[in-house]
C-alpha cells in the first residue's frame, strides 16, 4: 500500500444558542490559552458572540448553549441536530432546562399573560425542555456557567470519540478534598450532598454554597435530604425552592414520562 | 529513649531553623472550628490546641491528585515515563491518632507489590508528632484504639509539659535537627513531669464507648445482617466525606489524561471512596454494594474486622474525623456501641 499523505481536515465545530444568558459562550471565549490550542485542532464554522460567518453543510461537533422554551427552537434544534455528528449540551440551561425550568411551577397560560401581558398570544412559548428531552444529546456539560477544564476534557473526548463520564458523586467528594470548612458547619443549606460533582466545588471555594446548577446524582439520598432538613431545622420549602431553582425542567419531564 | 526540651517561647526558632530546610506545615485554623494542615512560616500561624484537621496528613503521603506517568501515543508503539513529584516537607504537630493513621498506611502500601511512589515519598517527610493532653471533642474515640498514647512513626514528638515542650528524638533524621539547633537534653525533673501527665492522661482517656476493644471483631461477625445497618444506610448520603476524612482509607482511581496535542498525556490517581454509588460498580452495571446499608456496613468492617484479620490491628485510629464530618449525623461510637448490643442476641 502505498503511503498516501492523509488529507487532514479539522473537525466543522459550531456553537449556537437557545434561551440562555449566553454565559457559556463567554467561559468559552474567555478559556485563554487553551482556546488558542483548541482552535488548533477544530475549524469553528459559527459562534454567534464572536464570529457572524455561517456555514450551510454538516456539523461534526454542534455545541448548544440554551434550554427548548418555544416551538420555533424546537424545530431548530431538531434540524440542527439533523445535520451534526456529535451533539454537546453544555451549562445548565442546555442539560437540565436551568433556570429557564422556573417557568414550570406556573401554568403556562398564567405565566405567559404575567410576562408578556394582554398580547401574550403573540409571543409563542411552551414548558421549558432540556436538549435531551427534544433530541439525542451525545455529551453533557453541566455548571451555571459551565467550569472550563471539564468543558476542554469533554471536547477532548469529543474529538477522540470516547465517552466523556460526569461524575456520579455528591460535590461534597470534591469539596472535602479542597477542605473547605462545610457550609453546614456555617449554618447554610448548600446542596452539594445531592449535587453531581465535576465542578471541583467551585462555589463553596470561592465562599459560596452550592446552587445544584449541575443537577442531581443519579440517586440522591432522599430519606439523608429529610434527616437534614430537620438536623439543622431547616424549612422544606425553602429546601424545595433551591432544588427547583435549576432542577425544575428535568422534575416536570419525569413526571409526565410516569 | 532520648529527649531534649524547648522552652515555648523558643518554638518560633524552632519552626523557623525548619523553615530554613524544609517546606513545614502545620494545623491552621480555618475558622467555625475547622482546622487544615498547611504551610506556616512562624509558630503564631500554628493552632496548637487542635480538633482534628479537616484531612489528615495523608494528604502529603498521597496526594489527592497525584501524577503516576506520562505517555506519548504518537509514535509507532505507545511510550510511557513513570513520573514522581517529591517535596521534602516536615509536618509538625500531628496527634497520635494521625500517627497511628501514617503507620497503617505503611503497611498497606509496604505490602507486595510496593507502591514506590508512597514509599519514596514517605522518606521526603519529617514527621513531628504532638501529644493531647486531653480530648479534642466527644467525637473522639483513641482510648478504645489505644492511639491516645504515642507508639512511633515520628521523627521527633512534642509533648506540652506547660512551660516547654518535652521533645522524644526518634530517629536519626531527628537527632540531626534538635542537635543542630542545639536543644538542651531533658533532665530528670522533665521525665518526672512526663510521668505525672501520663498519669493524669489515665484518668482522662478512658475506653469511650465502654466495649472491650478485642471482642469487636467476633461481634462484627454476629451482625453482619443485623437491621442496624439499614437504619445507617437510610441516614447516609453516600457523598464519600467519612472515607476521605480517614486517616487509614486508602483506596484510589487510575485515569488517564489526553493533552490537547491529543497525543501525549499523563495517568493521576485519585483518592477513591467506597461510599460512592459507582465504587463497587463492573462492567455490565452490575454493582457489588448496591445499597447505602452495605456500603456503610462495608466501612465499618474495613476498619474493625478485615484489617484484624489481615494486619492484626485496627484501621481506625479514634480520631473522629467522619462522625465529626458526618452532616447526616452518622456516629461511629453510636454505630459500635449498637453493635456491641446486637451481638448480645
Amino acid at each position: 500500500m502505498s503511503k498516501e499523505k492523509k488529507v487532514l481536515t479539522k473537525p466543522k465545530v459550531a456553537f449556537f444558542d437557545f434561551a440562555c444568558c449566553e454565559g457559556c459562550q463567554l467561559q468559552v471565549a474567555n478559556l485563554g490559552e487553551k482556546l488558542l490550542d483548541l482552535l488548533g485542532l477544530i475549524d469553528v464554522v459559527e459562534f454567534r458572540e464572536v464570529m457572524s460567518e455561517k456555514w450551510d453543510k454538516d456539523y461534526d461537533i454542534a455545541i448548544i448553549e440554551g434550554s427548548i422554551t418555544d416551538h420555533h427552537a424546537e424545530e431548530r434544534i431538531k434540524k440542527i441536530r439533523a445535520r451534526s455528528k456529535i451533539l454537546i449540551a453544555y451549562g445548565s440551561c442546555a442539560t437540565l432546562g436551568g433556570v429557564n425550568g422556573m417557568k414550570n411551577s406556573f401554568e403556562l397560560e398564567e405565566i405567559r399573560k404575567y410576562v408578556y401581558g394582554d398580547k401574550y398570544h403573540y409571543f409563542d412559548s411552551m414548558t421549558t425542555k432540556a436538549v435531551d428531552q427534544v433530541v439525542k444529546v451525545d455529551y453533557y456539560v453541566h455548571g451555571c456557567p459551565v467550569y472550563q477544564p471539564e468543558l476542554v476534557e469533554v471536547l477532548k473526548c469529543a474529538l477522540r470519540g470516547i465517552p466523556y463520564s460526569v461524575p456520579d458523586k455528591p460535590v461534597c467528594a470534591e469539596c472535602k478534598l479542597n477542605e473547605n470548612c462545610c457550609l453546614y458547619d456555617k449554618g447554610v443549606v448548600c446542596l452539594g450532598p445531592w449535587t453531581r460533582a465535576g465542578c471541583n466545588s467551585w462555589c463553596p471555594n470561592n465562599g459560596n454554597f452550592c446552587y445544584g446548577c449541575r443537577g442531581l446524582v443519579k440517586n440522591p439520598a432522599k430519606n439523608a435530604a429529610k434527616d437534614i432538613i430537620a438536623r439543622y431545622k431547616l424549612d422544606e420549602k425553602l429546601m424545595k425552592n433551591k432544588f427547583d431553582m435549576y432542577n425544575k425542567a428535568k422534575e416536570v419531564s419525569d413526571e409526565s414520562k410516569k | 529513649m532520648k529527649y531534649h526540651v524547648l522552652e515555648k517561647e523558643q518554638l518560633n526558632c524552632f519552626i523557623k531553623s525548619l523553615a530554613k530546610k524544609m517546606k513545614v506545615v502545620a494545623p491552621i485554623s480555618k475558622g467555625h472550628g475547622n482546622y487544615v494542615f498547611g504551610e506556616v512560616k512562624s509558630a503564631d500561624e500554628i493552632s496548637l490546641n487542635y480538633v482534628p484537621t479537616i484531612l489528615p496528613p495523608k494528604k502529603y503521603f498521597m496526594p489527592t491528585k497525584e501524577k503516576m506517568l506520562d505517555f506519548d501515543l504518537s509514535g509507532k508503539e505507545p511510550k510511557d515515563t513513570a513520573a514522581l513529584d517529591l517535596e521534602e516537607i516536615a509536618i509538625f504537630g500531628v496527634h497520635t491518632c494521625d500517627l497511628a493513621g501514617i503507620q497503617c498506611l505503611n503497611i498497606v502500601f509496604n505490602e507486595r507489590p510496593r507502591d514506590y511512589n508512597y514509599l519514596l515519598r514517605k522518606e521526603k517527610l519529617f514527621i513531628i508528632g504532638l501529644e493531647c493532653n486531653k480530648y479534642c471533642d466527644e467525637y473522639a474515640s483513641c482510648t478504645l484504639v489505644n492511639s491516645h498514647l504515642p507508639n512511633g512513626g515520628y521523627d521527633l514528638f512534642f509533648t506540652d509539659l506547660g512551660d516547654r515542650f518535652l521533645i522524644n528524638v526518634n530517629t536519626q533524621k531527628g537527632e540531626d535537627f534538635v542537635e543542630s539547633i542545639d536543644l538542651p537534653k531533658a533532665e530528670p525533673k522533665d521525665m518526672t513531669a512526663l510521668e505525672k501527665l501520663r498519669e493524669e492522661k489515665k484518668k482522662i482517656f478512658r475506653n469511650e464507648i465502654d466495649v472491650d476493644p478485642k471482642k469487636i471483631p467476633e461481634m462484627l461477625d454476629k451482625v453482619y445482617n443485623s437491621k442496624l445497618w439499614e437504619k445507617v444506610g437510610e441516614k447516609c448520603l453516600s457523598c464519600g466525606n467519612c472515607t476521605n476524612v480517614c486517616p487509614t482509607c486508602y483506596c484510589f482511581d487510575m485515569e488517564d489524561f489526553i493533552n490537547l496535542d491529543l497525543k501525549t498525556g499523563y495517568r493521576l490517581r485519585t483518592w477513591d471512596s467506597c461510599q460512592f454509588e459507582t465504587f463497587a460498580t463492573v462492567a455490565g452495571g452490575e454493582n457489588f454494594r448496591s445499597q447505602r446499608s452495605m456500603r456503610q456496613r462495608h466501612r465499618v468492617y474495613r476498619k474493625f474486622k478485615f484489617p484484624v484479620d489481615k494486619f492484626n490491628r485496627f484501621f481506625c485510629t479514634g480520631c473522629g474525623r467522619c462522625s465529626r464530618t458526618c452532616m447526616a449525623g452518622i456516629n461511629l461510637k453510636e454505630i459500635l456501641k449498637e453493635v456491641a448490643e446486637e451481638s448480645k442476641f
